[in-house]
Order: C-alpha cells, then sequence, then structure tokens
C-alpha cells in the first residue's frame, strides 16, 4: 500500500486573471491527520476541491490512493465549506442518501445514521427534518453523512466553524476516531487551537501559495524559545538588565525575551551565577498561534511592500 | 448494476419522493381537472353562443310567386344531400318594394348570407363572403327548379344504401391518427418536461451541488435529476389513464349495450377504432408511450442543462418562454410532418432530434416498417446521452469551476479588477524607481 493516500503535487487554478492557487502541493501520509491552515480567502477550499477532483486544475494534477480522484469517490467522505442538505429531508435520511451516493447501502446507512447520532448526542432530532434544526446539529448531521460510509480519506472544509465548543469537542473526538479506525484525515481552518492538537503534520497556504509543510513542532521551532524570568523581589533592574540578552523586556515582576536553542544553558549557569535568584522561571516553545501569525505577516509583509510603495506614490501625487 | 446505475437511481429516487411527498403535488395532479372544468364550461358556452348565433342565420331567395313552390321542394331534396350545414331558406315573392337584394342582406335582426333575385336562369346573387358556400346553395336551387321545370316531376330516386363493413382502413384516417399520437406527445412534454428547466436550481440554492459533485459524477446528477422527473411524468400519465379507464368503465355499465348500439355515434367509435394504425394498435401505443419517453428525455435533458446555467430564480421564469416556443416548435415541425407522411419535410421531422420522436410516432401510423423506429430510438437515446454529455461539460466549466462563490462571473469580475489594481501598482512602482 502506498504510504500517500493523498498526492496532489503543483496545483495552480486562475480565476479570470486572478491566481487562486498558486503551485499548491499536498502530501497526506495514510493514517495521519493533516491540517491546510490559511487566512480566509487564501485558497483553501479551492485547493482541497482541486484535490477531490470536484474542479479541475489548470496545472498540476491530483492523486488519491495512487489514482484519479474521480475513480476513488467511494473510498472518500467530504463536508464541503458551504453547508447544503436538503431542507425537507429527516436527519436520517438525508445521512443515509449520503452513504447512498458514496455506494452505501440504504438501510445499513439508516442504521449507522442512528448509532451516529445517538453518539453524539442528537438522539432526540433522528427523525426530524433538516429545516427544523439549528445550524450546528445541521452541520454535525452533515458531517455525519460524509463519514457514515466509513471512507478512507476523509476531507473536512472548515469543520470546526459554526460549532459551540461541546460540539467542537465532539468532533475533535470524532476525527481522532476515524484515525484510529485507520482513516486519513485532511482538514482545513483557520483556528490554531484545533490544529495543534489534533494535526500530525500540516501546510499553511497564505496568498494562494503553500508557505510552509510540516509538523505542529516544525512549525514552532520557527520562532525562538520565549523566556519568562521572575528574579526575587530584591534584586536590582540594571543588573537584570545586563544579565539578560539585549531584547528583554520587563512586564511587572517578570522579565520577557526570546531565545535561540543553543543559549539555554550558558543563560541558565549566568542565572544561576548572578545570585539574582530565581522566583519563576518558564521557557517555552510558541504556540503555533504565533508561528502561524508570523508566516502570514511575513507573506503580507511582501505584498505590502508593493501597496506602500503604492500608497507613497499617491501621497505624492 | 454498476456503480454509475447506482448513483443515478441514488439521485432519482431523492428527485422523486421529494417531488410526490408534498401537498404541491396533489394539486400538481388534480390540475388537469381544472383544464377539464374550464374546457367543458368554455366548450358549452361557446357552443350556445353558436347555437344562438346559428338560428339567426338565413339565405334569402327572391322569386316570382309560382316558382315558390319548386324552390321550398328543391331546397327540401337537396338540403339533406348538402354536406356543410346550409342556413335556413326564407323565399320571398318578387314585388318592386322587395327585390333590393343589399337592402334585404342589410336588413336587421338576421345573418343574411346570401339574397338571390332576379330571373332563376340568370339569378343575381348577393353574397356576403365571396364564393360563398351559400351564393353556391342558392344557384344549386335555382338550377334545380329549372332543370325540374322543364323535364317535369321526375320519379324519386330510391337509393339503398349499404356499408363496407371492413374495408381496410383510410389514409385519411391513419394521418389523423398520427396527428393526435403527435399532439398528445406534445401535450404531455409540454405539461412535465419543462419542469425540469429549474431542478438544479435547488440543488445550487441549498448548496447540495457540491456534495453531489463530490460524491457522484455529474453525468449520473443529471440523468438521475431527469429520471425523476420522468418518473413524476409516468406517475401523472398512469394516474390519469386509470382514472379515465375507471371512467369508461363505470360509463359503460351505466349505460344499456341495446341502447349504446343504437347511437348513431357509435358506430363511428367503432368505425375509428377499426381504423387500425398502419403498425397495429399494440405497437403504435406502445412506441408512442416509448416515443414519450424519449421526447421527456430529449428536451428535459436541454432544459436541464439551460437551467443549470441559470444562476437565479428569475433567469429560470426569463427562459420559460424560449423553451416553451422551442416545444411549439418542435410540435408544428412535427405535425407539417404527419399531415405529409413521406415527404421530405416529414423526413427532416423524423431526423432532427428534438422533433425525431413525434414525428416518429405520427410516422408509426401510417407507415407500417417497425425496423426503422429500433434506428430512429438509438438514433434519439444518443442524443439524449450528448446533451447530458455538453450540459455537465458547461456545467463544470461555467459554475463548478466558480471557486469559492458559485456565481463565477462575479468571481471573475473580482478577479479581474484585483488583477487590474495589481497591474497599476506594478506599473506605478516601475516609474517610480
Amino acid at each position: 500500500m502506498n504510504d500517500f493516500s493523498v498526492e496532489a503535487i503543483g496545483l495552480t487554478k486562475y480565476f479570470g486573471d486572478f491566481k487562486a492557487v498558486d503551485d499548491v502541493s499536498l502530501t497526506v501520509p495514510t493514517g495521519s491527520i493533516y491540517g491546510v491552515l490559511g487566512p480566509n480567502g487564501a485558497g483553501k477550499t479551492t485547493s482541497l476541491r482541486m484535490t477531490l477532483g470536484i474542479i479541475d486544475p489548470d496545472e498540476g494534477s491530483s492523486r488519491v490512493f495512487g489514482e484519479r480522484p474521480q475513480a476513488v469517490r467511494h473510498r472518500i467522505g467530504y463536508l464541503p465549506e458551504e453547508r447544503g442538505l436538503y431542507p425537507g429531508m429527516k436527519a436520517r435520511e438525508a445521512i443515509a442518501f449520503m452513504g447512498a451516493l458514496r455506494g452505501l447501502d440504504w438501510s445499513e446507512g439508516r442504521r449507522r445514521a442512528a448509532i451516529f447520532m445517538t453518539e453524539l448526542g442528537l438522539e432526540r432530532v433522528i427523525d426530524e427534518k433538516i429545516r427544523k434544526m439549528s445550524k450546528g446539529m445541521a452541520q454535525m448531521i452533515q458531517l455525519i453523512g460524509s463519514i457514515v460510509h466509513a471512507p478512507d480519506l476523509i476531507v473536512l472544509d472548515e469543520p470546526f466553524s459554526g460549532l459551540d465548543p461541546v460540539n467542537q469537542e465532539r468532533l475533535e473526538m470524532l476525527v481522532r476516531r476515524e484515525r484510529d479506525r485507520g482513516a486519513t484525515i485532511l482538514f482545513s481552518t483557520h483556528v490554531m487551537a484545533h490544529a495543534e492538537r489534533l494535526c500530525d503534520r500540516l501546510a499553511i497556504i497564505a496568498r494562494s501559495q503553500r508557505r510552509f509543510e510540516g509538523t505542529v513542532d516544525d512549525a514552532r521551532s520557527l520562532l525562538p524559545m520565549q523566556v519568562r524570568y521572575t528574579p526575587r523581589a530584591d534584586a536590582d533592574p540594571a543588573a537584570i538588565a545586563a544579565l539578560l540578552p539585549a531584547g528583554a523586556e520587563p512586564r511587572g515582576d517578570s522579565w520577557f525575551f526570546p531565545i535561540e536553542d543553543a543559549d539555554v544553558e550558558p543563560l541558565l549557569a549566568r542565572i544561576t551565577g548572578s545570585g539574582l535568584g530565581v522566583a519563576g522561571l518558564s521557557i517555552t516553545r510558541p504556540a503555533l498561534h504565533d508561528a502561524f501569525v508570523h508566516i502570514v505577516r511575513q507573506v503580507d509583509a511582501s505584498f505590502d511592500a508593493d501597496a506602500g510603495t503604492d500608497a507613497v506614490e499617491e501621497a505624492l501625487a | 448494476m454498476t456503480p454509475f446505475l447506482k448513483n443515478m437511481l441514488v439521485i432519482a429516487r431523492r428527485d422523486f419522493l421529494a417531488i410526490v411527498a408534498t401537498p404541491t403535488f396533489l394539486l400538481f395532479l388534480l390540475a388537469p381537472l381544472f383544464m377539464v372544468g374550464m374546457g367543458l364550461a368554455g366548450g358549452m358556452g361557446a357552443s350556445q353562443l353558436a347555437d344562438s348565433a346559428r338560428g339567426a342565420g338565413r339565405i334569402v331567395a327572391v322569386v316570382g310567386a309560382d316558382d315558390v313552390e319548386a324552390l321550398r321542394a328543391a331546397d327540401a331534396r337537396l338540403r339533406a344531400s348538402v354536406a356543410r350545414r346550409v342556413p335556413v331558406l326564407e323565399v320571398r315573392i318578387a314585388s318592386p318594394a322587395t327585390t333590393d337584394p343589399i337592402a334585404i342582406a342589410r336588413e336587421k335582426g338576421s345573418d343574411t348570407y346570401a339574397v338571390l333575385s332576379g330571373p332563376l336562369a340568370s339569378p343575381r346573387i348577393v353574397e356576403r363572403e365571396a364564393d360563398s358556400n351559400a351564393g353556391h346553395y342558392l344557384a344549386l336551387l335555382a338550377d334545380d327548379v329549372l332543370r325540374s321545370k322543364a323535364a317535369g316531376p321526375l320519379p324519386p330516386v330510391a337509393p339503398k344504401f349499404e356499408a363496407l363493413s371492413s374495408g381496410g382502413t383510410s389514409i385519411a384516417l391513419q394521418q389523423s391518427l398520427g396527428f393526435g399520437a403527435v399532439f398528445i406527445i406534445f401535450l404531455l412534454t409540454l405539461l412535465l418536461a419543462g419542469q425540469t428547466v429549474s431542478s438544479l436550481a435547488e440543488e445550487k440554492g441549498n448548496k447540495v451541488i457540491e456534495i453531489l459533485a463530490a460524491a457522484v459524477p455529474l453525468e449520473s446528477v443529471f440523468l438521475g435529476k431527469l429520471l425523476g422527473f420522468l418518473g413524476v411524468a409516468v406517475l401523472f400519465i398512469a394516474f390519469w389513464l386509470v382514472m379515465a379507464l375507471a371512467g369508461g368503465l363505470i360509463a359503460a355499465l351505466q349505460i344499456d349495450p341495446a341502447a349504446l348500439a343504437s347511437v348513431q355515434s357509435a358506430s363511428k367509435a367503432t368505425a375509428a377504432l377499426t381504423a387500425a394504425p398502419a403498425t397495429g394498435w399494440p405497437f403504435f401505443l406502445g412506441m408512442g408511450f416509448v416515443y414519450f419517453i424519449l421526447s421527456f428525455l430529449l428536451l428535459g435533458a436541454v432544459f436541464l442543462g439551460v437551467g443549470a446555467q441559470a444562476a437565479t430564480v428569475r433567469e429560470i421564469q426569463m427562459l420559460s418562454l424560449p423553451i416553451t416556443i422551442f416545444q411549439v416548435g418542435m410540435f408544428s415541425l412535427s405535425t407539417a410532418a404527419a399531415s405529409a407522411p413521406g415527404s421530405s419535410l416529414s423526413t427532416i421531422a423524423q431526423i432532427f432530434p428534438f422533433s425525431s420522436p413525434l414525428a416518429m410516432a405520427a410516422r408509426a401510423a401510417t407507415d407500417d416498417s417497425k425496423a426503422v423506429h429500433l434506428l430512429a430510438l438509438g438514433w434519439q437515446a444518443i442524443w439524449v446521452a450528448f446533451v447530458i454529455f455538453l450540459s455537465v461539460r458547461l456545467f463544470r466549466a461555467g459554475v463548478l469551476s466558480g471557486g469559492g462563490s458559485w456565481k463565477f462571473w462575479r468571481r471573475r469580475g473580482r478577479a479581474a479588477a484585483l488583477a487590474a489594481t495589481a497591474a497599476a501598482a506594478t506599473a506605478q512602482a516601475a516609474d517610480r524607481h
């Protein structure tokens, strides 16, 4: 069996003259949870649609399980970004319908629908029509519908948006369970907390291009570690400033500054040697959130440079 | 069953149930009742109107007193043999005061179609319309009176009528059967196939289209939808067929068979029934149904494809007029073909895919070769597939590639605007350096 469930190479899509997706590659290891992160309008949805063969890329190609995505539709489950269900259908029927589209038996689909809905605390509305449900409920129904046929690849486009914290929690549980069942999960989000907790690997897309690919830890180590150091109360601020690297800034009792990996032990030695004492000390990796913002800002800055000259130009004129 | 067919049936099942399991469907199903009701009321009104108008119509002959008897006798004799209904004859005796035929024709209170005056050998006939039947009838009367005057009274002819019990079917009757088939198929497609134009609007509106597009080939979505609508149409027809049969049966049980036999119209009905279409009744009816299905699929596929391109309900409403005109166009082409079997026009109508089902159904009434229908069905099926294929291509290229927004032109417009500003920015930056 192939090591990668999804191999999308060099996907490019133009909408008119606008390059919505520019040479984006996604390779998703089988059995992993893979996150596609990016700000709004970065091209995540279009990338996923091309990966699944819903729209044809202008350049590049996508293989799922080593074949054309259209050839393995029954092994894929997909939750689109724009949620859609027939409002007149009952929840159980809607789920069975989505399963039937992927080749599942109607009766089996109905049976599994009831099980899934009960597990997710939705047993009240099993035979309720979709139009009577809240948006979040309908979204959970659609999510169940996209995994009811036990697909080998599950693609979720912004699955967490619109869900309350309890349902977000349930969804995370569901994603992990599907992974444990052996499925590969590819999802997009712009909420870092979920990606940080769930993803084995992730790609960051900004301004139509892939800007980063790797594990969560890889992303976090793009930025230096952050040190929070609290000396004993009676320490002299000037002495502390001399002890710490130049960028350190005091906030309240504590001092904050970034540190390179190699400098950690020398710093510890300096602090213990200085006699200023340690009331508190933490050295942590920055969160994924910071890494993401860092990457996106860098990309934006390079674009803003053009816009900046533009603004100056206009001001002069 | 292949996955493609299975997918198609899943879509068709959903659409069929979604349409049938609504109260609106009942209204749709019973809609012909209103039509029949309105038709009956209108028909009765119209016939009453015609009756009252008919009573007022007349023709007038102004003749000498000695010709009056002969004229009345001639009228009594001829009236029965003239096929067309002739207005009442009013005979007046010529006198200087009443001889102006134009004044008589203009008298109020009745429609005067023609007035005869002057000597019978060279009468003056004033007609309301040139070359009218009424005028000719008056001339015929004058002729008959003169003849009987010249030859003296003749013994009346005593004909003995004998009906040909099974004398083969007349070509005219077969042609009218063909015309009837064209009309019924056209009416049913007009009523039922037009719905498909809005069928994809639902999926586009509630965004289900992306789920469908991701899960199954679009071809099977389109075909499935078409099949679902066909199911609704067949259900509709079956319902009314059963109603009609049940109604006919009840009527037949109510009426005494002896009375039925004596009614003159019954013999006409049996004549129509014995007027078998050239291919025989079972084959003709079967083919009629199959051609209805193909006509439905062909036109439905076109409407579905066109409707899939429309973005809003308003656009779909605007599309309904050209669609109806297109259908009527196919209908007139086929009726023209049905009334001239064997002409090059009918060949064109039989080959042109969208009129082919109608024209071929008409052909089954007049032409007894059966193999050609197999060919026609294959040809029409190919066109159904082709139209679906084309619609899907257009849909994928136009609507589905719209990125985040399904409204692709808006996206394109915005992209163009973005590109324009970007180009301006780079141009300005280049200026600066």
